[in-house]
């Protein structure tokens, strides 16, 4: 199966073992959910191990025939983009499913919470992974299912209601780009008479530029509503709130980041020219959201709700980072990805851990914690700079590099001819620079107000600090936190091949489409001898 | 041209459906109390015999064959349909005596009409002429008719027989004043391949296009596609739980059977698909009113027999899209259409098992409110719910995903048909959301009252059986694809 079908495969196999031990028998279904998630960690440096940094294309292919009729074929790889968001997702699943506070206060069902999340697990890992069309969009739908579990079983008051608009609108996305690969797919045969849903094979072929428009909407849409880009991002508050700490956890860890891996890998390359007309729109409703997110955060009582408006503007970050299309700002991109995971992932751990300690998550009935539980508010400081952005500390690496993109962004495409489609960066890029200082205020205004002042609540007095199991997941991502901080090279070396090949081939293909907008679908560059002959027959 | 006896033996199947009905029909008279429950097992032993007839049959069938002077036909397609009727019918069989146990009318009867339905819906594929359309098409429904209104306590059971008999009378009469005008404007032809070969000097006449027409509005009536569609909810709602599922499924797919090989054949004519006139736009816009006005009134049901009965109306409308797909020349249409028919066969009967499982004699559970707590009580069986519903929404990894998609797939290789599978998939969407209605209630509330379904081995066999095969269809559907694929090779 080779060893990314293990990787993918293997969590689904321990949420199947799970369901088979009986409902009673909670430890074990904790200890074998660790225990899974924790083997998957393992393989995945396996993989981090094999994977070949001074390669640009994909490594460590699992390719076998799976439809054959149709020529659906189970096609993974790992690149140097997917290699990290890989390994976030199965650093993020042992750690929440090591920390107590993960399947929220409903403290129910443990069995089928875990087999959740591992289901969970496959469908992202298999996401990142997908190297065919059909495939990705099996998993892509496969980790809407236990997420709709996650939050409507383990949330909290209003979860019926957040988990069915979690559902409707991440289906009124994906659906569209379900037609769109369909589209592609009888396009490509049109122009080759092979079936396919390769994306080694898509990704050669150039539609014209009414075509590419509609498919590019298709996907950006499915995309946009995932990470999720103003004006689409009402879902997010709604479902973070409801959802138990794990949920959030990796909602926010891992999911947001199909949005913008789903632009990076396959809408901006399947349709070059069409997302370079649409790119000043998105750039300009990313940094809407950039300002829009820290702005709501700023005014937010209830943490949780603070730390999802702020996923909204770090996110935003990652949108601008990858529209910049040069080097810099998609290694950016890609590293504010992992960052975010890390720090947003501990802000919703810390905010899980208080609110099971207190049953309340409102900023104003905290206070002075700071004497009481002095591991973990160090622990949360540690995490609130990260997400700041402090340098030393993981979040400042992505938005910095990102900012260096944006204000690059003119001059490395001017001499190509394509001035236009990323207006004013200098302009765009200060904006969003001022979130930096906006997020400063609203995270360490949360800070305070939950660690410092008076302890003047009586329910505050009996809070207990971290211990056991807490302190090693909170150990655990402050760790990450500072080391991603101070060590970004060893990530930013083994993603650099793979993003320049992005943008050289990228650039290439746009420039193709701009010379020819209205030839019919065609194949460019021509497709390699030994891939031009796989597919299927109808 | 004599009575050959030899062709018989291609009628395998229809022949020991039918003699295992008669049969069963004759133990009837000597059985006593217990024993009834050992006609069940006559009629599962007659699907079984007749399944292994159909596979023993298969391989000969990759050449049409015509027999009886062109009434019928021996192909692919009829075997594989006829595959999806009898695991219906024996799916139906391990449904339905726990449930007519418990609601107390088990008759030797039930399981005969069961067979005969089969045997009519075989006959209506295997057609390759109106007047055998016509005697298929009445065996079916006659038993159908019967099936609904069997349970003799029940009111509503012998509402819906009668809504769905006098409707179905209207269908019928349709039908034979179509054939009728058809026979007259083709200077007398009622076989398939007669029909094609006069259909040149036939349109002449606006009498043809009538009767064409009408004959579409009596498979119309029996699919349910709108607007023929009202008779379904109260059929549905009234009939045995079981009962609806074997309709939904079974006498949906040979409707739609019938409609593949008459349009592919007898109006297969580019003078009777194009044009505005052409039954391919008629059928696409009717296409999009079933779906969406299906999906729409399902959102408002309480009751989960009905959002099933309107759910089952939107997939004729899904349906209709690869019709009208095959119609516009699309090879691959006709193989996605019997996948869907075979995958939407499992699920719904999956579905309609859970139903039936769920209630009791007093309480039969049909609200949406009351299933709650069931993924607490019965994780086994909520479980199995979910997936059916997960499939009849589209969502993998479930057969009715794949069988959407390569439904879709097809259609979107006619640029005519984009507009339509937008239209499809925005109304997945909205359906989504009212099966997991039922999931919502299943998991996140909290049970209002004990649970005390109606036990049976058979019946958790038969859940066991759907619960598979939407899976498998989901995840390795290559086969069955296939299976499928190979109709459109000769």
């Amino acid at each position: 199966m080779g060893l990314l079908g293990w990787v993918t495969l293997l969590p689904l196999f321990g949420a199947a073992l799970i369901l088979l031990v009986p409902q009673e028998e909670e430890s074990i279904h904790r200890g074998l959910g660790l225990l899974t998630a924790i083997v998957t960690f393992v393989v995945s440096l396996l993989m981090l191990s094999g994977f070949d940094a001074g390669q640009a294309g994909f490594q460590l292919e699992v390719n076998r025939s799976w439809i054959a009729p149709l020529g659906i074929r189970f096609h993974l790889g790992v690149d140097g983009i997917s290699l990290w968001l890989v390994m976030l997702t199965t650093f993020l699943i042992p750690v929440t499913l090591l920390s107590p506070q993960a399947i929220g206060i409903r403290n129910i069902r443990v069995r089928e919470f875990t087999a959740a999340m591992l289901i969970l697990e496959t469908g992202m890992i298999g996401a990142f992974l997908a190297l065919d069309l059909f495939v990705f969009y099996v998993f892509w739908e496969l980790m809407l299912i236990p997420m709709y579990f996650i939050i409507g079983i383990w949330g909290g008051e209003r979860r019926f209601y957040a988990a069915i608009k979690f559902v409707i609108y991440t289906l009124v996305g994906s659906l569209l780009m379900l037609v769109a690969i369909l589209y592609l797919y009888a396009q490509f045969h049109a122009a080759t008479g092979g079936y396919s849903f390769d994306y080694a094979q898509l990704s050669h072929l150039s539609l014209p530029a009414s075509a590419q428009m509609y498919c590019f909407f298709a996907f950006a849409l499915a995309f946009a509503i995932k990470v999720p880009i103003f004006p689409l991002h009402t879902w997010l508050p709604d479902a973070h709130v409801e959802a138990p700490t794990g949920g959030s956890v990796i909602l926010a860890g891992v999911m947001l980041k199909f949005g913008t891996y789903g632009l990076l890998r396959f809408a901006l390359p399947l349709f070059p020219l069409a997302a370079a007309q649409a790119a000043p729109l998105i750039a300009i409703l990313a940094v809407i959201g950039i300002v829009y997110g820290a702005l709501m955060a700023f005014v937010q009582d209830d943490a949780k709700k603070l730390v999802a408006y702020s996923s909204v503007s770090h996110l935003g970050f990652v949108v601008l980072g990858i529209l910049t299309l040069n080097p810099t700002g998609i290694q950016g991109a890609v590293y504010q990805m992992l960052a975010h995971g890390i720090s947003t992932g501990g802000l919703f751990l810390g905010v899980g851990l208080l609110y099971d300690r207190r049953h309340s998550r409102k900023l104003s009935d905290f206070g002075g914690l700071w004497a009481k539980t002095p591991v973990f508010a160090a622990c949360l400081l540690v995490i609130v700079l990260a997400s700041v952005g402090l340098p030393g500390l993981c979040g400042f690496v992505g938005e910095f590099l990102v900012l260096i993109g944006t204000f690059t962004a003119q001059k490395l495409w001017g001499p190509a001819g394509l001035t236009g489609y990323f207006p004013a960066p200098k302009l765009m890029g200060g904006i969003a620079a001022t979130s930096v200082i906006i997020s400063a205020m609203y995270l360490l205004g949360m800070y305070q107000r939950l660690m410092f002042g008076p302890l003047d609540k009586p329910e505050n007095r009996a809070v207990r600090d971290i211990h056991g199991a807490e302190t090693w997941v909170f150990g655990i991502m402050v760790t990450a936190a500072i080391v991603m901080g101070l060590a970004p090279q060893p990530i930013l070396n083994r993603s650099e091949k793979s993003v320049e090949a992005f943008v050289a081939s990228y650039r290439d293909r746009l420039q193709e489409a701009k010379r020819n907008p209205d030839v019919p679908p065609h194949i460019y560059p021509p497709l390699p001898a030994a891939a031009a002959e796989g597919g299927g027959t109808p | 041209m004599s009575f050959d006896a030899t062709q018989l033996f291609a009628y395998a199947p229809m022949l020991i459906l039918i003699g295992m009905g008669c049969l069963i029909l004759l133990a009837e008279t000597f059985a006593q109390g217990a024993s009834r429950a050992g006609l069940a097992w006559l009629g599962i032993a007659g699907c079984v015999g007749a399944l292994i007839a159909i596979v023993a049959g298969w391989a000969g069938a990759a050449e049409p064959t015509t027999h009886f002077q062109g009434m019928l036909v021996v192909d692919r397609m009829a075997l594989f349909l006829d595959g999806t009727f009898v695991a219906a019918a024996l799916l139906t069989l391990l449904f339905a005596p726990p449930y007519l146990r418990e609601q107390g009318f088990e008759f030797g009867e039930f399981y005969a009409m069961v067979l005969f339905a089969t045997a009519g819906m075989v006959m209506v594929i295997h057609a390759t002429h109106l007047v055998s359309l016509l005697i298929g098409i009445e065996t079916m429904s006659l038993a159908a008719y019967v099936l609904t209104g069997c349970w003799r306590r029940s009111l509503r059971s012998a509402e819906g027989a009668i809504k769905y008999f006098l409707m179905g009378a209207f269908a019928t009469g349709f039908l034979v004043y179509g054939m009728a005008m058809v026979y007259g404007t083709t200077g007398g032809e009622l076989s398939y391949a007669g029909i094609a070969s006069k259909v040149p000097q036939a349109t002449k006449s606006p009498l043809f296009y009538l009767g064409e027409y009408f004959i579409l509005v009596a498979l119309g009536f029996k699919v349910a596609a709108v607007p023929f569609h009202m008779w379904a909810p109260d059929a549905y709602e009234g009939a045995p739980t079981p009962v609806t599922g074997f309709m939904a499924a079974g006498v949906k797919a040979a409707a739609f059977g019938a409609i593949v090989r008459l349009l592919g054949s007898a109006f297969a004519s580019p003078l009777l698909v194009f044009d505005f006139t052409g039954w391919a736009s008629v059928l696409a816009v009717l296409a999009a009113a079933t779906m969406t006005l299906g999906n729409l009134a399902a959102i408002r049901q309480d009751n989960v027999k009905r959002l099933l009965a309107y759910s089952s109306i939107s997939h004729a409308g899904y349906l209709l899209i690869g019709v009208v797909a095959s119609g516009l020349g699309v090879a691959s249409a006709k193989p996605a259409v019997l996948f869907y028919l075979a995958s939407y066969t499992f699920t719904t009967l999956g579905a309609f098992g859970v139903v039936a499982w769920i209630g009791n004699r007093s309480d039969e559970r049909l609200y949406v409110d009351d299933w709650a707590g069931v993924g607490t009580a019965r994780p086994a069986v909520a479980l199995a719910m979910t997936l059916f519903l997960l499939s009849l929404g589209g969502v993998p990894p479930t057969g009715g995903f794949f069988g959407k998609f390569y439904l879709f797939r097809a259609a979107m290789e006619s640029p005519q048909l984009h507009w339509l599978v937008v239209v499809a998939v925005v109304n997945s969407m909205v359906s989504v959301y009212y099966y997991l209605r039922v999931v919502v209630s299943m998991y996140f509330r909290d049970s209002t009252r004990a649970l005390a379904p109606t036990e049976g081995a058979t019946m958790r066999l038969g859940l066991l059986l759907t619960a598979i095969a939407v899976v498998l269809l989901g995840i390795f559907p290559g086969t069955v694809v296939e299976w499928a694929g190979s109709i459109a090779l000769k």
